[in-house]
């Protein structure tokens, strides 16, 4: 203070709050000093330990860079599964520690359904399924039915827990309040719970354990269980019914099992066989009637041979009869001509029978003024006597054979015959022209030119609904370049 | 110069108040909370929960002192791109800022604000002689 000149004395010290490094809790905040006076307050002791752990933390990670880290930190490293390789991994680490609102931490419910199975997969419950103890008649059939019955299909799997933690967790849900209400559980408490866990595995069992195998095997099993279930009217009802609607296709599908094979009624193995045989092998090689007749490849049965000859007599026939026909008899078919009164054609239908090989119909454009835009007599035929073609103006065009933009009548004529007179003359009159000539002339220019441009406008509103339609038309047909509008 | 200077001599007839009273010996400081938040309405529950601990402790208090509003605003181009229409953004971020003087001992004051703690709310203490 006193050492420095000309200003005041910082009798001062500020702290800030700050959250506490490595901590998951925002809320969790010390007072760290964030100026360097020489005011000392003792009483904010939140800094000094603060500072003094800081400083220890920072020690270590600048020993690290120069040398291996101390052996409680390298411990702690390896303890949490980091490799120890000399680098701090415990800097990115931050503590976890139970939050207010809980928004970091994840604590899965015991509550909650699992998650419904992925469509490709299929799960089976076969926890009910005892193997025999005994090794000798194994008949499959009766097994592979044992075992089918026993299991059910799953919709949801649970994850695997160890029974102990499954345990702890239940315990867990049901005593909320503190230790008292743990001596209140009672048996019957802890047994209801488990008893509705157990029943929703069962019902689905019910459900979808049925079609296949016979409900009387089910029934069975059901009174096998040390499970306490009371059957219910409903129940009885539920497996009459099912008894009634599936019992018939039950002995069919036993009897089915028990067999093995299914045996098609003779009859229609016979009609296949003899398919079969008519239609030949495709192995072989290519069989023509022809070949039955005479005898060149191997027949099975009589029939087919006979049958081939009869083919070729018939085709003969049928060839015959066809050629002698039209000869004789004729049939006189009648085609009534349409007469305009009975049918009304409609322009596009009679449009539609003309062909465009015989019809070529005109195109409907905007009504040009093209025509007129060419002279009729090109003023430059008459003027050139020698074979030249004279360019004239910055753009080089040959002036005299454009067309020539629609002035005033007057001076299309004048023009016309002046060039058709003389050359020359025209320039002795260009000399001539004094500044104030020049300058009319030039605005006449000008005025020609607005009027030009507005009349070009108004014609162009007028056609727009014109264009708009030659714009489609164009789309379609022309290149894409063409712009009409 | 002369502000510290009654502030000095304010200070040391608080003292003698607190002797005559009896209560225990303290050194008195200046201490100036600035409190600066996004939300108003954190920052002024916070203020109000300081001053009525500051009050309820009977330390003199200077009432939450409000300090203009920062505005800060940023505009910018919606498009990502350079077409269509100029639209523009116009966001802005806004600075409450709030000032309570109290003249206590920093243990006293610690215990305040470690009481009321909010999130979002940045505390800075300022602790001079008295």
């Amino acid at each position: 203070m006193a050492g420095r000149g000309g200003r005041k004395p910082r009798n001062f010290a500020t702290f800030r709050l700050f959250p506490r490094a490595g901590a998951a809790d925002p809320n969790d905040r010390v007072f760290v000093r964030v100026d360097h006076n020489d005011y000392n307050v003792p009483g904010f002791a939140d800094e000094d330990s603060f500072d003094s752990n800081f400083t220890a933390d920072a020690a270590d990670l600048h020993s690290s860079a120069s040398g291996p880290l101390p052996e409680h930190v390298r411990r702690e490293i390896l303890e949490l599964g980091f490799p120890d390789d000399g680098y701090n991994y415990l800097f990115h680490l931050r503590e976890l520690r139970p939050a207010a609102d809980a928004a970091s931490s994840f604590v899965p419910s015991s509550t909650a359904r699992p998650e419904p199975l992925p469509l490709d997969v299929k799960a089976y419950d076969a926890s009910r399924v005892r193997v025999a103890p005994s090794a000798d008649d194994l008949d499959e059939g009766k097994t592979m039915c044992k075992v089918a019955a026993k299991t059910a299909p799953l919709r949801r799997v649970q994850r695997a827990v160890d029974p102990d933690v499954a345990r702890l967790l239940d315990e867990s849900d049901f005593s909320h309040a503190g230790s008292e209400d743990e001596g209140l559980e009672e048996d019957f408490v802890i047994m209801a719970n488990q008893a509705e866990g157990d029943d929703e595995v069962e019902e689905e069992d019910e459900e979808l354990g049925n079609g296949i195998f016979s409900d009387v095997e089910e029934e069975e099993e059901f009174e096998d269980e040390p499970k306490p279930r009371v059957r219910r009217l409903l129940d009885e009802q539920f497996d009459l019914l099912a008894l009634e609607e599936y019992g018939d296709s039950d002995d069919d599908d036993d009897r089915g099992g028990r067999d093995g094979d299914y045996e098609l009624p003779r009859e229609a193995i016979d009609e296949l066989k003899l398919f079969r045989d008519q239609n030949g092998c495709v192995d072989e090689d290519y069989r023509t009637p022809a070949d039955f007749v005479r005898g060149k490849l191997e027949s099975t049965t009589a029939d087919e041979v006979d049958e081939s000859a009869n083919v070729m007599r018939k085709c003969a026939e049928y060839a015959e009869r066809y050629l002698n026909e039209p000869a004789e008899e004729k049939e006189i078919v009648l085609v009534s001509e349409s007469s305009d009164e009975s049918e009304v054609w409609d322009c596009e239908t009679i449009v539609s029978t003309y062909s465009n090989l015989d019809n070529h119909p005109g195109k409907i454009e905007t009504p040009g003024n093209c025509r007129k835009r060419f002279p009729r007599v090109f003023p430059g035929e008459t003027a050139t006597t020698n074979d030249l073609i004279k360019l004239h103006g910055k753009e080089k065009l040959p002036v005299d054979y454009l067309p020539q933009r629609k002035r005033n009548g007057e001076k299309e004529k004048k023009v016309k015959p002046a060039e058709a007179l003389n050359a020359e003359k025209v320039k002795k009159e260009a000399h001539k022209e004094t500044k104030e000539e020049k300058k009319a002339r030039k605005a006449a220019v000008k005025e020609e030119k607005r009027e030009a441009r507005k009349a070009k406008k108004e014609l162009k509103g007028l056609y727009k609904s014109e264009t708009q339609k030659a714009q489609k038309v164009a789309a379609v047909t022309g290149p894409s370049s063409i712009r009409l509008m | 110069m002369a502000a510290a200077a009654v502030y000095g001599a304010g200070g040391a007839m608080k003292g003698g108040k607190l002797g005559m009273e009896g209560a225990v010996d303290m050194q008195l400081n200046r201490i100036r909370i600035t409190l600066s938040s996004k939300n108003v309405k954190n920052l002024e529950k916070v203020c109000a929960d300081l001053v009525k601990g500051a009050k309820a402790k009977e330390l003199r208090v200077k009432g939450p002192v409000r300090i203009p509003t920062k505005v800060l605003h940023i505009t910018t181009r919606k498009s990502p791109c350079g077409e269509g229409t100029n639209t523009w953004d116009r966001f802005e971020f806004r600075i409450h800022k709030r000032v309570i003087d109290l003249i206590s001992s920093p243990e006293v004051v610690k215990q305040i604000t470690s009481i009321t703690i909010e999130p979002g709310v940045e505390v800075e203490v300022t602790i001079a002689d008295v």
